[in-house]
């Protein structure tokens, strides 16, 4: 009795937490989306719309397929152009199964899906390491290969006639062209809400963060190729289930309405209307429609067959989009509206002062032997290094000796030829996510943050690989677990950006300066919860008072009890605060030890102080 | 004082809720017919269609108690794709459309929706086998060719003749109708036939295709294909020097197969082709009338190639006389059914009314027979300088007048 009293109070205080949140994140907005949702639910009982309600269904279901693929391209940047392959695959999976084998309509819809959803999954697998132009030309051809089979096979295309399917009928009442523009609001609506919700969240900030720079996100843990997988197979599932309705809406599946076609328009649409915006794909869909419209117009009165100027007034668009930043009609209009009405941004409340949380477990990085060659070139030769907690190891050597091979050699990004990296005795092999579950991450040469994201998204992406309800489905419906995970990485985040000193948390990542962006790479890697940091070049570019707050910083982080690795070509900064350094020439290393050792040997000398001083 | 002005204001909804015109009291009625074909993709096909029911709309007379109906024409583009033509269907029944001339592509999906809203709908170019069964589905009719009688016809022609026939047949969903219904045609007679090659549409050299033919020791090439895969069949025949004898399926006429061979006219020549015939039994007259009215109305349809005196090339309307011919049938059964009001009526008047058509021959239906083109209506004709004639070794097609093509 107790234990359900339990339950029953731990759930309502669960779905207050809930109404609390949903509350806190309602704005103007939200209601006039909610209207809008409302107004075209019950537009069909307003309206005079019976006569175009089969148009206005095969349309909704077409902008759903347009959402899936904003999926694709806009939240992971796949530019997939075979989103009308895989309306095609469900269109044609649910019709042959209702057709050929009379499957009732719920099971066949839910194989249909199935099936597009597998293809998905191949496709996405053959794909996933592509670079984005060859994945738009692998997927052109997906779109190809299924015309031609199509065409190829009139016993499964049902060739000229198309393939011809039942009634559509559930629980005895049959599907209205009506009842199908409900569901497939419905589904939009759904869509939208989920990309809008997945977005700023975990999966979402993973996925563009792998969208805009892969490498660095991979250096966070964020498991990419999953990740890209899951998301181009979700695309994929809902291009089969706008698909299979679209068919069971016209009760006839023909080959020439998909394939490279569909996917141009489609891809067109999400482009035209905004990729990264979940109404983006709807309002490309809509211009499309409307081009369409006036070529229709256009064309009777000039006497040319109707949507003989489709295609211009289509490419005219794409030009606009071209000549308005490329970002796409949708995200222009924000940008426009931004100007004149900038959006009142609510100051978040001081944060109480952090004390940097002490490394739980700290643990000595080993490297012994490591060894990779690329050909001839050997960039590593049995090089051994040492990271000890609370230590600031500094890897200095001239250009070209071996230094970002040997951090990537340790964080995972490159598997060396010879050789063990060992966190105490674990030894560390596999992916770079795996390496930073164990406490091992690292910083890019380059400047790498997030620019689309927030300097406290950017720390999110790290903050979220110790999630342990992040999944996407947990994202979307917004249990508990997942709340409660989110609250704790938004502590995460807010605590490693206090402590690098980014003190404006929304402020997007691109318009930090050049060495706040690099203090902002440094808190992503911290979000992580390291034992180890290896960093690449932290002091880059930065002026004589930045060098100063960053030296602090480091002391800060190593007394912490951190290993650090920082690999500098700017020694006053490694004078300052390295406690061992570790010298590379030409892969190989040629001294380590203290400074005053390091400094005082000939060779080091020889090959790389010259005239400079160390110690 | 607002209670009375609010119920001021219903009143005067009220009223103008019921103030609306009895369609019946109305002199003039305007109906609406759809023309469903593939403007944007065979643009030939299309217009012609349009032009035919537009002829036949714009002179139809009837005239019901009082009421006189005109008919208004109004054109959806399938892009041959089922699925769009059946939207259009539903699209053009809810335009009030009442009935729907149709190029033939996705009938099967769009009866239905017609057979519900008791509109009858019209194939006026496709033969494919099964679109049509007076039984099974109603209210649609066919003034066209049908693939099996082009097919047996050809049969009958050829078969006769000794040659060993390679059949090409493109990919097109049309090629591939015609292929179904050749297999069934020469099935009987399987050593007339060398071999059978299915080849891409649109392709643009089929030299290939066309040797494998010859080296099957074919003496005759019988293709049924979109009038592209005609074109390219053809050169890759001529632009070898093989002086084979080609015969194709009604698409042999496009003037698309003459201008994409505009420079090699002596290609063209000797292509015979399958068609419903123009003239019948009483003469060229009903035909060359049907012709003159369309051209002072619509212009005359230039082929856009000239014979080898420098006559340009006119198209006759053949194609366009069925959807004129189904357009004056459906007047008739308007005007037997008492107007418009009883779309039933109509269905059921459209089997018991017959016109003469635009060639002379009497057009109509009857409860057990849809089909407006009868198999002997097949003729044969023959490509000489660009401009083509009846051949004279088929009985059917000997006796029937040529139709002047030049201008």
């Amino acid at each position: 009795m107790n234990a359900t009293t339990g339950v029953l109070d731990e759930t309502r205080a669960e779905l207050s937490a809930a109404v609390r949140d949903a509350r806190a994140a309602w704005s103007w907005t939200t209601t006039l989306w909610l209207l809008a949702f409302a107004a075209a639910l019950i537009a069909p009982a307003v309206l005079p719309l019976s006569g175009r309600m089969p148009d206005l269904a095969q349309f909704v279901y077409l902008a759903l397929a347009a959402v899936g693929l904003g999926y694709a391209v806009g939240l992971a940047g796949i530019p997939s152009l075979g989103q009308g392959a895989f309306l095609g695959i469900g269109a044609f999976s649910e019709a042959l199964l209702r057709a050929k084998a009379d499957w009732p309509l719920v099971p066949s819809f839910v194989a249909a899906v199935a099936i597009t959803a597998g293809v998905g999954v191949l496709t996405g697998l053959a794909t996933g390491r592509l670079r984005s132009a060859f994945v738009a030309v692998s997927t052109w051809i997906l779109s190809w290969i299924l015309l031609l089979l199509l065409t190829s096979f009139p016993g499964i295309s049902g060739g000229a006639q198309g393939l011809v399917l039942p009634e559509a009928t559930v629980l005895g009442h049959t599907l209205t062209p009506t009842d199908h523009y409900v569901i497939g609001i419905t589904l939009v609506a759904l869509a939208v809400l989920a990309l809008a919700v997945i977005a700023p969240r975990a999966p979402g900030l993973g996925l563009a963060a792998a969208r805009d720079q892969r490498r660095a996100a991979t250096g966070l843990g964020v498991p990419v190729a999953r990740s890209r997988l899951g998301v181009f197979t979700a695309s994929a599932a809902i291009a089969g289930v706008a698909g299979a309705l679209t068919v069971e809406l016209l009760q006839v599946a023909d080959a020439s309405s998909y394939g490279p076609a569909m996917s141009f328009k489609l891809f067109v649409a999400v482009i035209l209307g905004g990729a990264r915006l979940p109404l983006g794909p709807i309002v490309g869909l809509l211009v499309i429609s409307a081009f369409s419209n006036v070529a229709e117009q256009v064309g009777g009165l000039r006497g040319l067959p109707p949507g003989r100027l489709e295609e211009m007034l289509t490419g005219y668009g794409m030009l606009l989009v071209l000549g308005l930043g490329g970002a796409g009609l949708l995200p222009a209009a924000r940008g426009w509206w931004r100007t004149r009405m900038p959006p009142r941004r609510v100051p978040r409340p001081s944060p109480p002062a952090r004390e940097l949380p002490r490394v739980e477990s700290p643990e000595p990085l080993r490297a012994q032997g490591l060894t990779k060659s690329f050909g001839s070139l050997v960039a590593l030769d049995h090089v051994d290094l040492e990271l000890a907690p609370g230590r600031v190891h500094a890897l200095i050597g001239p250009n070209g000796s071996g230094k970002t091979t040997a951090l990537k050699a340790l964080v995972g990004e490159l598997v060396p030829d010879e050789g063990t990296v060992r966190v105490n005795r674990t030894e560390l092999s596999g992916s770079a996510r795996a390496r930073v579950l164990q406490g091992v991450v690292g910083t890019q040469q380059a400047t790498a943050v997030f620019p689309e994201l927030t300097a406290l998204q950017n720390a999110l992406v790290g903050a979220g690989l110790r999630l342990k309800h992040d999944g996407p489905f947990r994202s979307v419906f917004r249990t508990p677990k997942a709340r409660a995970d989110e609250r704790v990485a938004e502590n995460t985040a807010l605590g490693a950006l206090q402590v690098v000193g980014v003190n404006d948390p929304d402020r997007p990542a691109s318009e930090l300066t050049a060495h706040e962006q690099r203090l902002l790479m440094i808190a992503s890697a911290l979000a992580t919860e390291p034992r180890v940091v290896l960093l690449d070049e932290p002091a880059a570019g930065a002026s004589a008072t930045e060098l100063d707050r960053l030296a602090g910083l480091l002391h800060e982080l190593r007394d912490t009890g951190l290993a650090l690795l920082v690999i500098e070509h700017n020694l006053r900064f490694v004078r300052r605060v390295a406690d061992e350094v570790t010298v590379l020439e030409a892969g190989r290393r040629i001294a380590s030890g203290t400074l005053a050792e390091v400094a005082s040997d000939e060779a080091v000398k020889m090959a790389y102080l010259g005239r400079h001083n160390l110690s | 004082m607002r209670r009375l002005i609010l119920v001021v204001g219903l009143c005067a909804a009220l009223a103008g809720c019921g103030g609306h015109k009895d369609p019946s009291s109305t002199k003039t009625k305007t109906v609406t017919i759809a023309v469903n074909a593939p403007f944007s993709k065979t643009p030939y096909v299309g217009q012609t269609i349009a032009d035919g029911a537009a002829l036949a709309a714009s002179k139809a007379a009837v005239d019901v108690n009082g009421v006189k109906y005109r008919f208004r024409i109004k054109r959806y583009d399938t892009g041959l794709s089922p699925s769009t033509a059946a939207r259009n269907v539903r699209k053009a029944i809810s335009d009030g459309a009442v009935a729907v001339v149709d190029e033939g592509t996705g009938v099967d999906a769009s009866w239905q929706f017609a057979r519900d809203a008791d509109v009858p709908l019209a194939i006026t170019y496709q033969g494919g086998e099964g679109l049509v069964d007076a039984a099974k589905r109603p209210n649609v009719f066919r003034i066209a060719p049908t693939d099996h009688g082009m097919a047996f016809r050809w049969a009958e022609y050829l078969i006769p003749k000794k040659l060993k026939i390679a059949v090409i047949t493109d990919d097109s969903s049309y090629g591939q109708q015609g292929a179904k219904a050749l297999h069934e045609a020469f099935s009987e007679n399987m050593s007339s036939v060398a071999t059978k090659l299915t080849v891409p549409a649109d392709a643009p050299d089929l030299s290939p295709q066309v040797l494998r033919a010859r080296r099957a020791g074919a003496t005759a090439l019988l293709v049924w294909a979109q009038p592209t895969t005609i074109a390219s069949v053809l050169s890759a025949a001529r632009s070898s020097g093989w002086k084979v004898p080609v015969y194709s399926s009604p698409t042999g006429e496009d003037p698309l197969v003459r201008q994409q061979l505009a420079n090699h006219p002596d290609w063209v020549d000797g292509l015979t082709f399958a068609s419903g015939r123009p003239t019948a039994e009483v003469g060229a007259g009903p035909f060359l009338s049907f012709q003159r009215d369309l051209e002072n109305r619509y212009g005359v349809q230039l082929v856009g190639v000239k014979t080898p005196d420098g006559a340009q090339v006119v198209q006759p309307p053949d194609y366009a006389m069925y959807s004129y011919d189904f357009v004056n049938v459906l007047a008739a059964a308007i005007q037997r059914a008492g107007g418009t009001g009883d779309k039933k009526k109509i269905l059921s008047a459209l089997n018991q009314v017959t016109v003469a058509g635009a060639n002379g021959d009497q057009r109509g239906f009857n409860e057990n027979n849809h089909e407006g083109v009868v198999d002997d209506d097949v003729y044969f004709a023959t490509f000489d300088g660009m401009t083509y004639r009846p051949v004279k070794d088929d009985p059917l097609s000997a006796t029937l007048v040529p139709i002047e093509q030049r201008r």
